[in-house]
């Protein structure tokens, strides 16, 4: 079984300032969420509420179906990897994975595996761990927490490429073999939007947009050909490439049939919109009528 | 935490309170020993300078109280965020601490009691008197029964510094940068109360007892109901502080 959320007009102050204000969020059980937004959009603060680290100062917030506060059942089923985990320094690894068993859940012979196969030393204090390392064990103890809702936070921070490679690899067969609902808060938007069904924007503490990929895909488009060709089109770009005589530009709004034609007519390719340039725009604060 | 594998939900908080303990005892194992061995030879030490009139057990059960509070404060202030992280709830983690300082209190509680009858013995055999430091003179803790009595209430004192620890280690991790400032109205009552329950001098900062001068005449068992109330009272501010506790958030 893995858990749905629901959020119903959750507001979370810090002090005077709502770093969350008035969300309403409906995630379907069983999915891969992307969490996309600014720095201090408020992306922390809502995986927060979801893994009960804080309480809303309005509003509710209920997982499974159930309010997640104080709720033991729930809770020993959600897993939020923040960046770096949180972990007691002075500890060894081996110790910090057997913490990891306060989940009923949690499987440790695939946190031992998780750890030989990324190289953590189980013997080594967390303190003498480098960043990346800490990063990667962070990651091992959310996929070995088995939880229903899973979701990490930046945990990719310090991973070098290969390695992330390997993380996003191993989450997806850890979500084909046992589907769940995952939730990946990120910077790093095209390297794993492979990996989404849906995407969260969050901006400013509100949610911005939540669609399935396809539909932000589908939101604007790529054109690709004669430079002179596609600035003939005289369409507004997010972002322009120039290679040569050959010209790329993201738009963010769907093409219509009569813009298709010309397009297609002057030899220019249309593919979809990368998810990056459009949370770029998306999240312009220039941009009007978000 | 090797005694944590195949927890179960509705029982797990007990289990993780008791293995707490025994991390913990696990942990300070050499300091404990290093603390008995020194408490036995030290006296022999000075015996070959002069005669040996104080307890020095008695000095190490009183830092055992400061190191309980040191204990309580630093565990909870080092577990809220790992054990909320792992999928406990705040409710759970105060129902382990009570069990880690009910448990911590009594073990070290019996070995401050053991150590004091054991040092009786150890003096008796070597003809020493076992004194304590009792308002400005040195007193002999008396006959066995006495020792008894003075040692049988260890096990409450350190729970009561546990607690006060627990509030203070809870408060500092809320309030980053103001909470240890619970010290100010914290320390004076347990220390004065533990003052007034032995009418001597425990090992510690002497201006704290000052409430002390409050006591002067309470019966033994007003003191130790007082002291019952004060650990009730600190481990319901612990629960208040800890049960709505947000997590911080992390830093780069």
């Amino acid at each position: 079984m893995s858990f749905t959320v629901n959020l119903r007009n959750v507001t979370l102050k810090y002090g005077a300032e709502a770093a969350l204000a008035d969300v309403d969020l409906d995630l379907e059980a069983g999915k891969i969420y992307g969490l996309l937004g600014r720095n201090g959009a408020g992306k922390t603060s809502l995986l927060s509420l979801l893994a009960a680290f804080r309480r809303p100062t309005s509003g509710e917030v209920r997982v499974g179906g159930e309010p997640v506060w104080e709720n033991a059942p729930i809770v020993s089923r959600v897993a939020l990897i923040r960046e770096g985990g949180d972990f007691d320094d002075s500890e060894t690894v081996k110790a910090v994975i057997e913490t990891g068993q306060i989940r009923p859940s949690f499987d440790t012979d695939y946190a031992y595996k998780l750890a030989d196969k990324f190289e953590v030393p189980l013997k080594k204090r967390v303190s003498a761990l480098s960043r990346g390392k800490r990063s990667v064990l962070a990651a091992v103890c959310g996929l070995a927490a088995r939880a229903e809702l899973t979701m990490f936070d930046e945990v990719h921070l310090g991973m070098d490429a290969p390695t992330r490679d390997a993380f996003y690899k191993e989450l997806l067969a850890e979500y084909m073999e046992r589907p769940h609902t995952v939730v990946l808060s990120t910077h790093l938007i095209d390297e794993v939007a492979n990996y989404l069904e849906e995407v969260i924007i969050v901006d400013r503490g509100r949610i911005l947009r939540h669609a399935d990929i396809e539909a932000f895909q589908g939101m604007g488009a790529t054109l690709t050909g004669p430079a002179d060709a596609v600035d003939a089109l005289g369409l507004a770009a997010l972002a322009e490439q120039r290679l040569g005589g050959t010209k790329s530009i993201t738009v963010a709004d769907a093409l219509d049939k009569s813009v298709r034609e010309r397009a297609a007519a002057a030899g220019i390719e249309i593919g979809p919109v990368g998810l990056q340039d459009l949370f770029i725009h998306l999240t312009d604060p220039n941009r009007n009528g978000a | 935490m090797s005694s944590l594998a195949n927890l179960r939900l509705p029982t797990r908080r007990y289990a993780l309170g008791a293995g707490f303990a025994l991390e913990g005892l696990k942990y300070f194992k050499y300091w404990v020993l290093a603390a008995l061995v020194l408490s036995f030879a030290v006296p022999l030490v000075i015996s070959q300078y002069s005669d040996v009139a104080l307890s020095a057990w008695y000095y190490t059960a009183n830092v055992g109280k400061w190191f309980t509070a040191f204990v309580g404060g630093g565990f909870v202030f080092t577990l809220v965020p790992n054990m909320i992280a792992a999928g406990l709830t705040r409710r759970e983690l105060a129902v382990s601490m009570g069990v880690f300082g009910v448990l911590w209190s009594l073990v070290l509680g019996a070995v401050a009691f053991a150590g004091i009858l054991g040092e009786r013995a150890y003096y008796d055999a070597l003809g020493w008197s076992q004194g304590i430091d009792a308002s400005d003179a040195i007193a002999p803790i008396g006959s066995l029964g006495d020792t008894i009595a003075f040692a049988s209430y260890y096990p409450l004192l350190y729970l009561v510094y546990f607690a006060a620890g627990t509030v203070i280690g809870i408060a500092s991790y809320r309030w980053e940068g103001a909470g240890w400032l619970l010290l100010v109205p914290i320390i004076p009552v347990v220390f004065s109360l533990d003052n007034g329950l032995y009418d001597t001098e425990p090992v510690g900062p002497g201006w704290a007892g000052f409430l002390g001068l409050f006591m002067d005449g309470w019966a033994r068992g007003v003191v130790i109901a007082t002291i019952v109330a004060v650990t009730a009272v600190l481990a319901a501010a612990a629960y208040r502080i800890l049960i709505d506790v947000p997590l911080r958030s992390k830093k780069a």
